[in-house]
């Protein structure tokens, strides 16, 4: 019996980041097939590859023993690929039944609608996974997780072969993942291959029959789950000690420079966070996604400011209420979406670097072009900015100088607290560790640093001290230099091993 | 209850105003005179029904008046030159279509912000209306008003035929995919791509749709009265803009019901008449709409903030 | 990006001498001081209107409401005046704080209740025409105004009519703050990427509402100069005004979508529409209908430059989707 699905060396890259590698990787019918790996791994540009959103630079991809040749979504969607993610794409404004009809039936203009028979079987389909949502129900009064059930009903009624589920379990309570296991073990009886993406440990064991771990856009390996036990896993996941080299701290940190105190925000889910960054420090934040380090860092920008707790910045208690007080007090966000974010693409890159420090080099508000130049000829000398010129474009610029540009806006406001969030997210391995000179130089020049990022190898190559995150709150900090092992075992909640 | 929430506020409002004029003006509702004023609003109410259309499909359309006045002036001359009523009527829904059709095209295909795009045509079929009319009013042959029956029949007649098409509007959004498609596309335009909805068609073809229904009411308006005049369709943008959003049609698309129109025109249509009722200037009746149309977005500014959370 | 706007910019003053040379060679006493004075007092107020247009549009919004502003404001100067005898000057002041009012109301509900401007400047367009003609009971209107106020619309300095001074002000004014100041840095950046500009740090709120106050301002002034020319204050009064000015806006290489766009090429974009207008109007010698002819070109410009725009910006390919890993 032909595997339901056979991905073979398959390579994708965006501009000078390659996010995919060679990668092969294959389903069976009736199996529940976990894919695991860090952010950037790799994990979702399969996914794309495999839903027809991304076409491959070369590989192959068989669906039922069939060679894709064109990648869009409908296609894959007739091939009975089915995807469910986690911000669920249905219409808020629509009916559950007829969401799941648009999804199912041909579109026909003209074709009358039959309300009754649209209902029965949207109930039918969500009885049938055991959910218990009103099919008349606007989708917009559903809450996340009945949304994703009624993504899960739209594939099961598509009848299709595969289904990927992308963290299905994030922002479902204990009872519903109950119900949702239960729908994946269904679909599994029922001979449909289910890839199960998730950072839950406990989930993949209770669940998956074969794993394939991805690193830096190469496939790690696949192996049957009975032969794994949870540190075996790990292992996988971190991999072999790291060959580039990090630039080391020398001489001790100064005094702290930023002091939190059961900081909250409601709003966004930080809750009881207590940390102090020292001058001259880089201080990692590790955890999963979702583990609320971004939203740890907007509450510190003042983007969603807190409502518990507080801010100590040089042992002065300050209200950050939105980015301008923030700037005032010497905190810089080099935010981790760089295109949509950090950086404006459309505007010069002299413009982009000083655009958080009009009041200061545009005294009474008139532009100055001539210091504005020497700004960024400083920043693009002193970074080594790879650009035109100070009036190139931002979006003319790669991924790494686009980083760059974004912390050199900051360095200009002349912060003591610099926090990075995934600084060399998409960069390539060259920029990537020029990057890390500059923020081991930054924290050397007495700065302190907070950096958030999910690669890894990096926090632990980068960081002086390392704080772990978890559903909303600093679980664990850990001094010196721990092993991967130990700040993966703590950002996935386990004992280390 | 939760979901018809701003269309019975509104017919709320709507009984209240009109039993302040059934106790303070009690001659509001002698018989003739309120036939008259209802029929006055039918035009305006088959308008209502495409801009509904208009609004959930997330886009705008403020040249309506223009090409009222236009259809009119079309159906007003091929009239006048003898040519039978229903030749009239369909050569009137027919420029109404083209008018329509082209906005249609420019937003759906060229991707133009519609508000730009039929504030543009507002005022190129305007002027052209007026460079080619100069204000000139037209006399209609005597069996055109009323379709040549009595003047009650006529009017019972255009009332019945706006309510049956506000019906049957109401029938095929529910009951038609194509009905459906609108609001799919106003509700996320990108899903409907993925759902296989082809979202410039169903924008072009709304657009189409509303000039057809602004020339189909031309000439309900125009078969009112003994003459047509070129500026018959002034204004007529706003009030039905007005009618859609009060009857509880989001400007952010997807959401809307056609019965709303209904109590949405009928209180911004008693609001003058109320005021006249009461002894204030009449003259109000553009504030007030402004000041509702600002109230409603207001109100679902302030609900969809709620929502979010 | 720099390069392709000002190219846009050359090509529009390329066009408008062209414009100008077909029209004196082929119309009658085209390029005479009377007719250039006419086109210039026939377009201030509309160029008024369009240099506080310019802003609005770079920060991704738009302001339907000026026309009816600009009526509103000539209403209340005309009562300042007529009604509580207020000297002219006086009232002027009085019009541009209505203008700056109408601004204000505009700029809190886009930026306290983040309404789309769109549907509120389409509320306020109707407000505003609506309350100026409560006002003056659909008909009223003020006329008999003093000469020295009349000269403001009418008379010349220094062989230049008098409002076209006031123009060159405001048209200085708004280029330094569009092209000089950190504010018109700001609008461009809002337009282009409003969160990445929050992101950066900037007032975003502050300089959306200040667009919106400063373009109801200069509607009052440009009412008082309206009612000055046309020596009457009426109720109609700017008519159709917004549409004149966004299509300059827009034909001077404004994007409609926010971020790109100068104020010389607003000029430029008005000059245009001014000339064409007064120009064609002249040739066909129907100078009877030059309103209704202009208003078919503007709302036919104003297409064909959108189009135009939309097509050229699709030409070099979309831009780049972002990427994951």
């Amino acid at each position: 019996m032909p595997d339901l699905l056979r991905a073979t060396q398959l390579t994708k890259s965006f501009g000078a980041v390659r996010a995919l590698r060679g990668v092969s990787f294959d389903l069976r019918a009736g199996e529940v097939h976990a894919l695991l790996g860090e952010n950037g791994a790799g994990k979702s540009t399969l996914i794309k590859v495999i839903t027809g959103a991304h076409a491959p630079d070369s590989g192959s991809l068989e669906v039922g023993g069939k060679t894709v040749n064109h990648f869009n979504p409908r296609e894959a969607h007739r091939r009975g690929i089915a995807c469910i993610y986690q911000q669920p794409a249905l219409f808020p404004d629509l009916s559950v039944a007829e969401n799941i009809a648009l999804r199912l039936e041909t579109p026909r203009a003209w074709r009358r609608v039959r309300s009754a028979s649209r209902i029965a079987r949207a109930r039918e389909l969500l009885t049938r996974i055991g959910a218990d949502i009103e099919p008349r129900r606007e989708v917009r009064y559903l809450s996340m997780p009945e949304q994703q059930l009624v993504e899960i009903a739209c594939a099961i009624g598509s009848g299709a072969r595969v289904v990927i589920m992308d963290e299905p379990t994030a922002s479902l309570t204990q009872n519903e993942q109950h119900l949702l296991f239960a729908v994946v073990r269904d679909l599994r009886a029922s001979g449909v291959g289910v890839i199960y993406i998730s950072h839950r440990l406990e989930e993949i064991f209770a669940l998956a029959d074969r794993v394939t771990v991805l690193r830096d856009g190469e496939s790690v390996g696949t192996n049957a789950l009975d032969s794994m036990n949870e540190s075996s896993l790990i292992a996988m996941m971190v991999g072999r000690e790291v060959s580039h080299t990090f630039p080391t701290a020398e001489g001790a940190p100064g005094d702290v420079a930023l002091s939190l105190h059961e900081l909250g925000c409601s709003a966004s889910g930080v809750h009881g966070v207590s940390l102090d960054v020292r001058a001259g420090e880089i201080v990692g934040l590790a955890g999963l996604v979702g583990a609320g380090r971004t939203e740890l860092a907007r509450v510190l920008f003042g983007l969603t400011p807190a409502d518990r707790g507080e801010i100590l910045l040089n042992g002065e208690r300050v209200v950050v209420a939105d980015p301008r007080t923030a700037i005032a007090h010497g905190v810089a966000y080099v935010p981790e979406d760089r295109r949509r974010h950090g950086v404006i693409l459309e505007m010069p890159i002299a413009q982009n670097m000083s655009m958080a420090i009009h009041g200061l080099i545009f005294p009474g508000g008139w532009l100055r072009v001539a210091a504005e130049l020497r700004l960024a000829d400083e920043f693009i000398a002193s970074l080594d900015i790879k650009a035109a010129g100070p009036g190139a474009p931002g979006a003319s610029l790669s991924g790494g100088n686009q980083q760059k540009v974004s912390v050199a806006r900051w360095l200009a406001t002349k912060p003591r607290v610099l926090i990075l969030d995934e600084p060399t997210q998409g960069v390539d391995v060259g920029a990537k560790s020029e990057i890390h000179r500059i923020i081991r130089q930054l924290a050397q020049d007495g700065l302190a640093v907070l950096m958030i990022s999910s690669d890894l190898p990096e926090v632990l190559g980068m960081s002086d001290r390392i704080a772990v995150m978890r559903g909303g709150t600093i679980t664990t900090l850990l001094d010196g230099k721990p092993d991967a092992h130990t700040v993966m075992a703590a950002a996935l909640g386990k004992e280390a091993a | 209850m939760k979901r018809h929430f701003r269309e019975l506020s509104v017919a709320a409002a709507l009984a209240l105003l009109l039993l302040a004029l059934a106790i303070f003006a009690p001659n509001f509702y002698s018989l003739q005179p309120l036939l008259s004023r209802l029929t006055a609003q039918m035009p305006a109410l088959v308008a209502a029904i495409g801009m509904t259309l208009v609004i959930i499909s997330r886009q705008i359309d403020i040249s309506v008046g223009s090409q009222f006045g236009m259809c009119a002036v079309i159906a007003g001359l091929l009239a006048a030159a003898g040519l039978p009523l229903p030749v009239v009527l369909l050569a009137s829904i027919g420029a109404g279509a083209v008018m329509g059709a082209v906005n249609g095209a420019l937003v759906a295909w060229l991707g133009l912000p519609s508000i730009v795009v039929t504030l543009a045509t507002m005022v190129t079929w305007q002027e052209a209306l007026r460079l080619w009319q100069q204000g000139r009013l037209l006399n209609l042959p005597p069996g055109v008003q009323w379709f040549g029956l009595s003047q009650s029949a006529g009017q019972m007649a255009l009332i019945g035929f706006a309510v049956a098409l506000v019906a049957l509007g109401a029938w095929v959004m529910k009951n038609v995919n194509a009905g459906r498609f609108i609001h799919a596309v106003g509700s996320d335009a990108e899903a409907a791509r993925l759902a296989g909805i082809n979202p410039h068609r169903v924008t072009f073809g709304v657009f189409a749709l509303m000039g057809a229904l602004v020339g189909l009411a031309a000439v309900m308006n125009a078969v009112q009265s003994p003459q047509v005049q070129p500026t018959c369709g002034d204004g007529l943008e706003l009030k039905v803009i007005a009618a859609a959003v009060v009857g509880g049609v989001a400007v952010s698309g997807g959401r809307g019901n056609l019965w709303g129109v209904f109590p949405g025109l009928l209180l911004l249509a008693n609001v003058n008449p109320a005021l006249t009722h009461f002894h204030v200037q009449a003259y109000w009746e553009k504030a007030i709409q402004g000041l509702v149309i600002l109230l409603a977005v207001v109100a679902d500014g302030i609900r969809s903030r709620r929502a979010v959370r | 990006m720099k390069k392709l706007w000002l190219r846009h910019e050359m090509i529009l003053l390329v066009v408008l001498v062209l414009e100008i040379l077909l029209f004196n060679a082929i119309g009658r006493r085209f390029l005479t001081a009377d007719n250039v004075a006419n086109i210039v007092r026939q377009s201030v107020e509309i160029g008024l209107l369009a240099l506080v247009m310019t802003p609005v549009i770079l920060t991704g919004g738009i302001d339907l409401s000026v026309g009816s502003l600009l009526g509103l404001c000539a209403v209340t100067f005309g009562m300042l005046w007529g009604e509580l005898h207020w000297p002219p000057w006086v009232a002027a002041t009085g019009a541009v704080g209505v203008g700056a009012m109408g601004g204000c109301v505009n700029a809190a509900l886009i930026t306290r209740l983040r309404l789309p401007p769109l549907i509120v400047t389409l509320g306020t367009f109707s407000l505003f025409r609506g309350l100026a003609e409560a006002l003056t009971s659909g008909t009223k209107a003020y006329t008999n105004f003093p000469a020295s106020f009349l000269a403001l619309g009418n008379s010349f300095f220094l062989g230049v009519p008098v409002q076209a001074w006031v123009f060159v002000v405001v048209a200085v004014a708004v280029w330094l703050l569009v092209h000089r100041t950190t504010a018109g840095r700001a609008f461009r950046a809002i337009g282009f990427a409003p969160e990445g500009a929050r992101f950066a740090g900037l007032p975003v709120e502050r300089r959306i509402a200040q667009a919106y106050v400063l373009a109801g301002a200069v509607a009052g002034l440009a009412a008082v100069i309206f009612v000055s020319r046309v020596t009457e204050a009426r109720a109609n009064a700017g008519i159709g005004y917004e549409l004149a000015a966004i299509t300059a806006v827009v034909l001077g290489g404004t994007s409609i979508f926010g971020g790109v766009g100068s104020v010389h090429g607003t000029l430029l974009g008005v000059a245009a529409v001014a000339v064409l207008g007064n120009g064609l109007s002249r040739i066909l010698s129907i100078t009877a209908f030059s309103r209704e002819l202009s208003g078919i070109l503007t709302g036919a410009l104003l297409i064909v430059a959108l189009a135009a725009g939309t097509l050229l910006r699709r030409a070099p390919g979309a831009k780049g989707r972002g990427r994951s890993g």
